[in-house]
């Protein structure tokens, strides 16, 4: 048991591999890249060149301009435990601080040779002066790079401009974009004097002033840094080298809060809806089946089995509009409250329903949320009801036709004991792995559900992080979704191996 | 021998063994798909649902000529009759009409020289491969007529004979693929359909109209002045992009004219009609969107689950024949695309990928193939070890006959009964990506119109929930009625407890 479960565990990992890189790509594919929703964010900006720096810093900070394998890759060493490497710093509050990243050499360093550069050496402070002497330099060692990677876009732009200036020649090897690459202008020696070269030559001091000033910030934030102001995170492995710690989901683009808090508070409530809904489809659907299936052919197994392929055929989207419409919208029966999982007062009911001294009724914080979630989760159950009642049926059917039964009743037993005791009980197998086939199918279905009824869950804010383009949150999600998905899988393979000892995998 | 036998002289009162051995008196058995088929004929749920299945398609075909804001015929100041909704039709109006009109009774009451199977096959790349010239064509004409090409370029694509052109250079490549498609042995019947599909295709290019911007509004308003007479409407005399913001949000049944805002217009005809179904948030007329969407529907589903079956089957059989490490990978390539719920995956590709309806179906199509592969999979491991499989590798066919032309047919029944409930899925999963706003863009969709019921704010339109909404359930029944009844009708264990 323990191989097999070991051999499970090891096929998930390129499962969750293939299943992130697909998504990775996709967010790739898409018009305008992975940094497409960053855009955004700087377009009320009117000066263009304020905006192609803002531009450069978030994809610097985001590492969106390296090729997309090598971001895949990169997002694939925060989401392992095993990390490789210097290992980050965490706050008392839980917070990581990873090392002050290295700064690149400026671009075409060999033709506008920078000046000496001054050795950086200073011993950082113990004690209590550590944290805020690291934080103060990690500040500025952010602003100088920040800064720096503003002045190579400056530069690229003016680099842009000359060759253009220069002839046909220079600006053929202009990108498709008309922007340039400095790694294409290698070959070519400018002359500092050359006024052609002034706007140019301008733009490269400054570059390299700012390249001097990050790179000592970033010394200065290394050396506090190595001080270690705070704890260690994580279970060192190879000192060194290798280490374990929890992964690290990132940090989101559009909300900018860590996307482990974005989802900590999310979760819940998509699974206070699916948990709710889950006892309910199973106990509607299986009494329906095993009564369908004593009276095959009767009037109660055809008009569930239609009732049930109606009910399956009604898209969640429908079932959700109208019940926002017609139960909800104060036009018609408003009987339930359109949005929202709590009033707005329910903050300060009390837990259970009580009458106060004057007779009113209060309905408290579990009435509350019952009513808000009871339409989220009527929509939700309908659907599982027909696939959960034939499998039931189906599988009483088959035992109906075993022998053992035929024993039973020919020995004398009561219908009704051979129904619930023989039959009932050895159908109910199946039904285990069902869950399986369901949980997805909500979990899915409650991204539509929680946004019809505005609920604040997984669903949510995966569509809202799709309209941002949010990679940070996106890609968590798949890795959540998929993750919780397969190891349910897994579970279902296990209960059912613990239910029934005819299957084994030894 | 029962009273109504038939009167031929052939057959004896009495039947010997010799006559049994000649075949004398023997009932030709029905093929496994006749019977299965007669089978879910039966079903008085399935044959509601083919009925639904065939009004929509029927409307697909037809909504130009039963929607449109042009009139069939009207007669101009100067006394000259012109057919603006004809001139106003596109390429692929035009074809689909030529081939409802000539291809499904063809298939039905064909030549007998060619099975019905086998004819359906031909319509079907008939069908694919005009679909494929007027696409392509279409996107050839727009990267012609880009900013980027040269000025040449352009105004030959814009010239009199340009689309004409380019629909012939596209149809070539096209119709050789078509030709090279094996859907009956005579090399002859397939060239012939290649090329009239072709013919008719590059024509329908170089001749329809469409695509030009139109005012529909002048329409009415020369009626009402007396410039344009003797105008023939259509009956539903609306299209679905024609809107007009003084008509938003009307109630179902309303006279024109008894709309407060449009009250200048009574006692002209056009104050006279009615607008049936109400209109939407936009104002434009529920009943011609939804006609319109009915193309979209039949089409998306169609669509996608044809591009899922032919991935899944592809996969699936080389799982199951090779099995091993083959399978091993492969199988690894299936639980990826199952690891995470397929609406979960559609909703991110469909959100960053570009709006069109193309792109749906292909997205549709491509994330949910893992079905159809796990059950040809399943099918080929049973198949593989087979006496004829076996005959047929140690002749020396071809994997790929070996595949496709023998194992294929007798292992594609379950994928085949499980398309019908893939086309319900793929409706549904288009009104939900049409309800979250990640649906095509310029296309009516009754997820569209779905979603336009709850969109203003704080007001529920019901009429623009229970029409759409409707239409939308009465096709994912269907499916899965039809889907359901197949089921049954193959499953041999029902079947024998059936007897």
């Amino acid at each position: 048991m323990l191989s097999y479960l070991l051999r499970r565990l090891a096929f998930m990992v390129p499962t969750i591999l293939g299943i992130t890189l697909m998504v990775f790509m996709l967010l790739a594919l898409a018009p305008g890249g992975i940094g497409a929703g960053l855009a955004v964010s700087g377009g009320q900006m009117s000066d263009t060149s304020k905006v192609a720096q803002m531009q450069a810093y978030m994809e610097d900070r985001y590492g969106l301009n390296d090729p997309v394998i090598v971001q895949y890759v990169r997002w694939l060493g925060r989401i392992s435990p095993v990390k490789f490497g210097m290992r980050d710093l965490r706050t008392p509050s839980g917070e990581r601080v990873a090392p002050p990243r290295e700064v690149d050499d400026p671009p075409l360093a060999g033709s506008f040779p920078p000046p000496a550069a001054p050795q950086v050496s200073f011993l950082p402070a113990a004690g209590e002066d550590a944290v805020p002497q690291f934080r103060s330099l990690q500040r500025e060692a952010e602003g100088t790079r920040r800064e720096y990677v503003g002045s190579v876009r400056l530069f690229r732009d003016a680099l842009a401009d000359w060759a253009r200036a220069a002839g046909p020649e220079m600006a053929a090897r202009l990108d498709a974009k008309g922007g340039a690459r400095p790694a294409s202008f290698e070959d070519v020696r400018f002359v500092p004097g050359d006024p052609a070269c002034a706007g140019l030559a301008k733009a490269a001091a400054d570059m390299h002033a700012k390249w001097l000033a990050a790179r000592d910030a970033q010394a200065r934030a290394m050396i506090a840094f190595r001080a270690e102001p705070y704890p260690k995170s994580g279970i060192p492995l190879v000192p060194g080298l290798v280490s374990l710690d929890t992964p690290d989901l990132g940090v989101s683009f559009s909300r900018n809060r860590p996307v482990a808090d974005l989802i900590l508070t999310a979760l819940p409530v998509t699974l206070l809806i699916n948990l709710i809904a889950f006892p309910i489809s199973y106990l509607v659907a299986v009494p329906t089946g095993v009564l369908a299936s004593v009276r095959r052919g009767g009037w109660f197994d055809v008009a569930s089995g239609f009732l049930f392929l109606g009910l399956y055929s009604v898209p969640t989207v429908l079932a959700g509009v109208f019940a926002v419409g017609f139960l909800a919208n104060q036009q018609y029966l408003g009987w339930f409250p359109v949005s929202g999982l709590h009033d707005s007062a329910a903050d300060a009911m009390t837990f259970l329903p009580y009458t106060d001294a004057a007779g009113t009724w209060h309905r408290g914080y579990l009435l509350d949320t019952a009513w808000h979630v009871a339409l989220p989760v009527l929509c939700l159950v309908y659907a599982s009801f027909a696939v959960l009642s034939k499998q039931t049926r189906a599988s009483m059917l088959d035992n109906f036709n075993a022998d053992y039964v035929r024993t039973a009743k020919a020995k004398g037993v009561p219908r009704n004991d051979v129904v619930l005791r023989h039959v009932f009980r050895n159908s109910l197998l199946p039904l285990i792995t069902m869950f399986v086939g369901i949980f997805p199918a909500m979990l899915a279905g409650s991204v539509v559900i929680e946004r019809i009824f505005t609920v604040p869950g997984m669903g949510s804010l995966i569509l809202e992080a799709i309209d941002l383009r949010d990679r940070e949150i996106i890609l968590a999600n798949t890795f959540m979704v998929a993750c919780v998905n397969l190891l349910a899988l897994l579970l279902a393979d296990i209960l059912y191996a613990a239910a029934d000892p005819r299957v084994s995998y030894e | 021998m029962s009273e109504r036998a038939p009167a031929s002289p052939a057959v004896p009162a009495a039947i010997s063994g010799i006559d049994v051995m000649r075949g004398v008196g023997a009932v030709r058995a029905k093929g496994f798909w006749a019977d299965a088929w007669e089978r879910v004929l039966r079903r008085p749920g399935a044959v509601a649902g083919l009925c639904w299945i065939s009004l929509v398609a029927f409307m697909a075909v037809f909504a130009p000529f039963i929607a449109n804001a042009h009139p069939y015929t009207l007669v101009d100041a100067q006394g000259v009759r012109s057919w603006p909704l004809l001139a106003n039709l596109s390429p692929s109006d035009w074809l689909l009409v030529a081939g409802a009109v000539a291809g499904v009774p063809w298939v039905f009451l064909g030549p007998s020289a060619l099975r019905r199977s086998q004819r359906l096959g031909i319509l079907v790349t008939a069908a694919i491969q005009a679909g494929l010239i007027v696409l392509l064509s279409s996107w050839a004409e727009g990267w012609l007529t880009g900013a980027a090409r040269a000025d040449a370029v352009k105004a030959f694509a814009r010239g009199e004979w340009g689309p004409a052109a380019i629909a012939a250079g596209v149809a070539l490549p096209v119709s050789v693929l078509a030709f090279l498609v094996p859907t009956v042995d005579g090399r002859a019947v397939r060239g012939a359909a290649a090329a009239l599909v072709a013919a008719a295709a590059v024509l329908a290019c170089a001749f329809a109209g469409g695509a030009t911007l139109v005012n529909f509004e002048q329409y009415v308003e020369d009626e009402r002045s007396g410039a344009i007479r003797d105008v023939t409407w259509a009956p539903v005399p609306w299209s679905p992009q024609y809107s007009r913001s003084d008509m938003v949000a009307v109630p179902p049944g309303t006279r024109v004219a008894d709309w407060p805002k449009l009250s200048s217009y009574q006692g002209s005809a056009f104050g006279e009609r009615r607008l049936l179904l109400g209109t939407d948030a936009l104002g434009g007329d529920v009943l011609s969107q939804l006609l319109w969407a009915c193309r979209l529907s039949i089409s998306i589903g169609i669509v996608s689950t044809g591009i899922s079956v032919v991935i899944g089957v592809t996969i699936g059989a080389c799982m199951g024949y090779f099995g091993g490490k083959v399978d091993l990978l492969l199988f690894r390539v299936v639980e990826v695309f199952m690891a995470v719920p397929l609406l979960f995956l559609l909703i991110v590709a469909a959100g960053v990928l570009p709006r069109d309806t193309y792109v749906m179906m292909a997205i549709i199509g491509c994330f949910s193939w893992t079905g159809a592969a796990r059950f040809t999979r399943a099918e080929f491991l049973k198949l593989r070890n087979q006496d004829f499989v076996q005959a047929a590798r140690a002749n020396g066919l071809p994997v790929s006959k070996i595949l496709f032309r023998h194992m294929l047919p007798n292992g594609v029944t379950p994928v085949l009964v499980d398309a019908s409930f893939a086309i319900a899925a793929a409706i549904t999963v288009e009104a939900t990506l049409s309800y979250l706003g990640l649906g095509p863009d310029g296309q009516a969709s009754w997820g569209k119109l779905l979603s336009s019921a709850t969109a203003a704010t704080g007001t529920f339109v019901w009429w623009l929930a229970v029409f759409p909404g409707a239409a939308i359930f009465l096709s994912v029944l269907s499916y899965n009625l039809l889907g359901e009844a197949m089921r049954d009708a193959i499953d041999p264990k029902l079947r024998k407890a059936a007897h």
